[in-house]
């Protein structure tokens, strides 16, 4: 995985720190060119939703230093790294939601508003075809099914074409089938979308779906 | 896709709490401003017909009376005074005018009063159609008298005793309209003017036939001292009240007291009088408007308890919104619009309950009392209450909004239901 040549996304020597838990966590060194994926495997309590959050600037570590396409997120001042985020992340949490008072579409619209993004309706359209999720376009979100949820939630995380798209336990409570689908269609749209592809799990089902691992 | 469609989006996904806090704010809202219209209305409507009388001279009784019943036409007289103390007071130095009416009469619930041609002049009233008054059992009709009774010039009626309408003791002299006058929006709008001439008449008439109607043998001989005596007869004439206005305070300031004193009439203030009578009715008004604020109140909590309930209950929405890029200012504003919304759409609703609502209060007034109101618009007044509004609602947001501050994005998160 060490590579002299760009690397679209690079931590280095990262630790956070619960101060109530008094918990230290040090994570390993990622260095990912562009379009390459990576799974980081680890059990529950390791720390592996913190290394998702410190990735997605959602956290700040105690040291170290997270660099996206160049940026070190955490130089960036708030409003700055509320406008990266919007741009150039998307996150699939384990169980997937969206914002409940508004319909499928209108959330994919309000992702593209806070990412200061904007697509054609067709484009949109043609997602929600690929995620088979036309049919549910105006539907509120409490309205869906678990897998429509779930397509959701990808869609969510690539509708505004980012750079890294990181997914927490996106396959931890699926059967295989849906397992092997969900995968799938995330490798698909961070493909498409030219991102690198960042999933953390517990589960070692997917294990075959990447060249890279790493154990936490 | 903006921060106003999250909003408004937001607000129509909750609709029962949306409605519950619009409808509480909107009602006292309206409570407020209705409240404070009518009474400014109403205030502005009496002093209005004020004019410029300063003084009014009646029987001895109440003085609020007096002037509710010879400057507003809502009360009944205190009594009658003699016309020879009209042209003594007439010929005071400090009086600029004395303007006796005698009213006790109606037509169909319209008050007649007898009095001089300086009486439209207080009101400023101009004629429509035809002419003053200038011999007795003429009539000019006042604007709403001559609409609501369908009179035209050279039309005949016969009058009834007492101030309200009834068929059963008509005088049997028939009025004859002579004249119509232009709107005032006064109290003059209500009335039907005559002279006093004419109000003597009619009842000189029926006197005179209670007289005849024992022995008709008599009747010319009667007639004959009548006329004998017809100038002494001036002298004994009464009316109800005189109207006065001074040529300088001093007038004001020992006239009162001093016919209050030394005669058998009374002088009372009418601004005096209706201040009294504001500052009774006043009690009414702060209730209400203390009511009102205590809504004004419950409905802000009520916006504050939807608001904090909604950030509470939708914290993994908010959090979800910080992932796609929206900065906490964001999210302050997409809460704080939907906190906005409700008390500007509460405003224009509130706004509206209170005209509609005096619209039947002012209609009601004009069924039951035969009192025209117009609503006066005081925009200060609105504006503080407006104001008002604002900043208890502002204050309930602020603290709605206040835990999006402390908003652990990371914890939310990772505590996914």
């Amino acid at each position: 995985m060490q590579s002299t040549k760009f690397k679209m996304v690079q931590t280095n020597n990262l630790t956070f720190e619960y101060k109530k838990k008094e918990a230290v966590f040090s994570f390993p060194n990622i260095h990912l060119q562009e379009q390459e994926n990576l799974l980081i495997l680890g059990k529950s309590g390791i720390g592996k939703t913190t290394f998702l959050h410190l990735l997605a600037g959602i956290l700040k570590p105690v040291s170290g230093s997270v660099l996206i396409d160049e940026v070190d997120i955490n130089t960036l001042s708030h409003s700055q790294l509320d406008k990266f985020r919007g741009k150039s992340i998307g996150v699939v949490f384990q169980k997937n939601h969206a914002v409940t008072s508004l319909s499928v579409y209108d959330n994919l619209k309000a992702r593209l508003f806070f990412s200061r993004k904007t697509i054609k309706r067709s484009e949109i359209d043609s997602l929600l075809n690929q995620l088979d999720l036309i049919e549910t376009k105006n539907r509120r979100v409490n309205e869906l099914s678990e897998g429509q949820l779930q397509r959701l939630g990808i869609a969510m995380a690539v509708v505004h074409e980012p750079k890294i798209i990181l997914a927490d336990e996106p396959t931890s409570s699926l059967d295989d089938e849906n397992c092997t689908m969900v995968m799938r269609l995330l490798q698909q749209q961070a493909q498409k979308s030219n991102a690198n592809l960042v999933v953390i799990t517990h589960d070692a089902r997917i294990t075959s779906s990447f060249k890279n691992v790493i154990t936490l | 896709m903006n921060n106003w469609i999250i909003s408004i989006k937001n607000l129509l996904h909750k609709p029962l709490y949306t409605f519950l806090s619009i409808f509480s704010l909107s009602i006292s809202v309206g409570l407020l401003l209705g409240i404070q219209q009518l009474d400014s209305s109403i205030q502005n409507q009496f002093t209005n017909t004020l004019g410029n009388i300063e003084m009014v001279v009646g029987a001895k009784g109440s003085p609020l009376q007096l002037v509710l019943s010879s400057i507003l036409h809502l009360d009944n007289p205190t009594g009658n005074i003699k016309y020879s103390e009209v042209e003594k007071l007439a010929k005071n130095p400090l009086v600029k005018t004395a303007i006796p009416i005698s009213y006790g009469d109606n037509y169909k619930g319209y008050r007649i009063v007898g009095t001089t041609t300086a009486f439209s002049k207080i009101y400023k009233a101009q004629l429509l159609k035809g002419k003053e008054v200038e011999n007795s059992m003429e009539v000019v009709l006042g604007n709403d008298v001559a609409k609501k009774l369908n009179l035209q010039l050279g039309d005949t009626f016969l009058s009834s005793h007492g101030l309200t309408e009834n068929a059963i003791e008509e005088h049997e002299k028939s009025f004859t309209v002579v004249g119509l006058y232009k709107p005032t929006y006064k109290v003059i709008d209500k009335l039907i003017v005559t002279n006093l001439s004419s109000i003597w008449d009619v009842h000189n008439h029926e006197e005179n036939e209670i007289e005849e109607a024992p022995d008709e043998e008599h009747r010319e001989e009667k007639v004959h001292e009548e006329h004998e005596h017809h100038d002494h007869k001036h002298e004994d004439k009464e009316v109800t009240s005189i109207l006065v206005s001074f040529r300088n305070p001093m007038g004001l300031m020992t006239m009162p007291r001093n016919i209050n004193a030394n005669s058998t009439m009374q002088a009372a203030l009418p601004k005096y009088e209706l201040d009294r009578l504001f500052r009774f009715t006043g009690v009414g008004v702060k209730a209400i408007s203390w009511i009102a604020y205590t809504i004004l109140l419950i409905s802000c909590i009520t916006i504050f308890i939807s608001l904090y309930k909604m950030v509470r209950e939708r914290a993994f929405d908010l959090a979800l919104m910080r992932t796609y890029g929206a900065s906490n200012f964001q999210l302050f504003r997409i809460v704080a619009l939907e906190g906005i919304l409700i008390v500007v759409i509460s405003l224009i609703f509130g706004f509206l309950f209170s005209q509609i609502g005096l619209y039947f209060i002012v209609n009601l007034f004009k069924s039951q009392f035969q009192q025209e109101i117009i609503l006066t618009f005081s925009t200060t007044k609105m504006l503080n209450n407006v104001f008002i509004v604002l900043v208890i609602s502002i204050v309930s947001i602020l603290l709605a909004i206040f835990p999006l501050l402390k908003m652990n994005v990371s914890k939310i998160l990772s505590d996914e239901k």
